[in-house]
Formats: C-alpha cells, sequence, structure tokens
C-alpha cells in the first residue's frame, strides 16, 4: 500500500475526485493547506505598492492505494490537476504499513 | 525488534554533529481519521495506555467508499461529498503500533458506515526542536 499524497490548486479539487472516481478509486481526505514552492510565492500589486504573498492557499489530497494502482492515481491527477501554470503543485508517494476500518476491524488491503 | 539503545554522540555520525542524543528505535506514524465527536474518547483511550507522546489533531474533509451522503432538504436531494473529520496523526514506536491501534479502534468504533480509517506510515526520523534529541527519545 502507498500514501499518494498531492497539493494542487483549490479549483482543481472537484475534478480531480471525479476523475479518479472514474478509475474506481475512492475515498480520499482533503486538507486546507498553505505553501509555496520554487517561486517562492507570487508578487501582487496593490495600489501602486508590491506585495509578496508568501503561502499560497492549496489544498492537499491524501488517498491509500494499493501498490498496482499508484500509477493510474498519478497519471489522473497529473493529467486533471495540470494547467501549464507555475503552481499546478506535486505529488508524493509514501509507504504505507499497515490500514484499519475502524468500523469493521478489517486490517490490511482489505481495509482500503 | 527495535531495541532502545541511545548512541553515544560521535563525530563520525553525521546526525550526531551537535553531540545529540538519538534513539534508533523503529518508529511508525499513526494517522486516523474520526468522526469529530469521537476525538475526546480516542484522546482519553490513547491517552490512558501512556505510550504516545503527545497528538496533532488536523480538521479534514473526505470520503470512502459509500462516497459521502445524500441529504435530503426541502424536498431536495443533495449529496454531501466531503464530509467533515478528524484527522490525528501520532508519532509511536513500532512496538506499541498494535495496541494504540486498538485503543483507537475501540474509541472510535460505533458500527455505522463513516467510522474512518487508521493508516500506519514508516517514521525515519524526530528531532525534539527545543533540545535536538532525535529518534525515538524525541517522541
Amino acid at each position: 500500500m502507498k500514501l499518494v499524497t498531492c497539493i494542487i490548486r483549490p479549483d482543481k479539487l472537484e475534478a480531480v475526485a471525479d476523475a479518479l472516481d472514474k478509475q474506481h478509486i475512492v475515498g480520499m481526505t482533503v486538507t486546507d493547506v498553505r505553501g509555496f514552492g520554487r517561486q517562492k510565492g507570487q508578487v501582487e500589486h496593490y495600489r501602486g505598492g508590491e506585495y509578496t504573498i508568501r503561502f499560497i492557499p492549496k489544498v492537499k489530497i491524501d488517498l491509500v492505494v494499493q501498490d498496482q494502482d499508484v500509477e493510474t492515481a498519478l497519471t489522473t491527477i497529473g493529467k486533471v490537476a495540470r494547467t501549464g501554470n507555475i503552481g499546478d503543485g506535486k505529488i508524493f508517494v509514501l509507504d504505507v504499513g499497515n490500514a484499519m476500518r475502524i468500523r469493521t476491524g478489517e486490517k490490511g488491503t482489505s481495509a482500503l | 525488534m527495535a531495541s532502545t539503545v541511545i548512541d553515544k554522540p560521535s563525530a563520525k555520525d553525521p546526525e550526531s554533529v551537535r553531540g545529540d542524543r538519538h534513539d534508533r528505535s523503529s518508529m511508525k506514524m499513526v494517522s486516523c481519521i474520526i468522526r469529530p465527536e469521537s476525538l475526546d474518547a480516542v484522546k482519553n483511550a490513547v491517552g490512558q495506555l501512556e505510550l504516545v507522546g503527545g497528538m496533532t489533531v488536523s480538521d479534514v474533509r473526505g470520503f470512502g467508499r459509500q462516497k459521502g451522503q445524500v441529504e435530503h432538504y426541502r424536498g431536495g436531494e443533495y449529496l454531501i461529498r466531503f464530509l467533515s473529520k478528524l484527522k490525528i496523526d501520532m508519532a509511536v514506536r513500532e512496538e506499541d503500533v498494535d495496541r494504540v491501534m486498538g485503543a483507537i479502534s475501540k474509541a472510535a468504533h460505533t458500527g455505522k458506515v463513516g467510522d474512518g480509517k487508521v493508516f500506519v506510515v514508516d517514521l525515519h526520523n524526530v528531532v525534539r526542536i527545543r533540545t535536538g534529541e532525535r529518534g525515538a527519545i524525541a517522541l
């Protein structure tokens, strides 16, 4: 099992959820986060002044999937969340040792 | 099988250049998604074990297999896709993972859809920022 964590533009959330649903990847946890990447935020102009907005609001999606579904998740998220502009976000993949469904106590991949 | 060995600071070890203590026991990050109303029960159940030094709670939203729930309001049917949940992150020693998972599942269990999940992820290192301690001693 792998944890696929992606940081995306907030307005891409519904599209990413729909696209993953079509690929039969169901279940996700969404967190409102803020951050910056290589560009270190963006410069905004307001009333003649220049302001750097360092921490830009983003949405983080966490999915736990079986190993064989990682590639599908990566391509699906990558395709839907991409605009081609700076700030599209990133996807990280981490090892998951175990999972448990609290309602039934099922463990391992059957808990996904 | 994790042994609790506190390494002596060694100049050869780049991780202890400051001479900070480094406990190399294996650790796991236990993350659980629960119903918001289960927080107190989980906090108390896990606290009683005295195995977990702290926890981080985040407001999250999400869905699982049922894809959210259908709500009825004034004759209309609405699908609420993202339900409000809490995520709790706890860093624990590997040998304590099963007991912590057991306590969470007992405290957060209602038997109804939406009880949530527990995930266990490898945790490679921990630093207590105040003291510079590393590894399981920093938990």
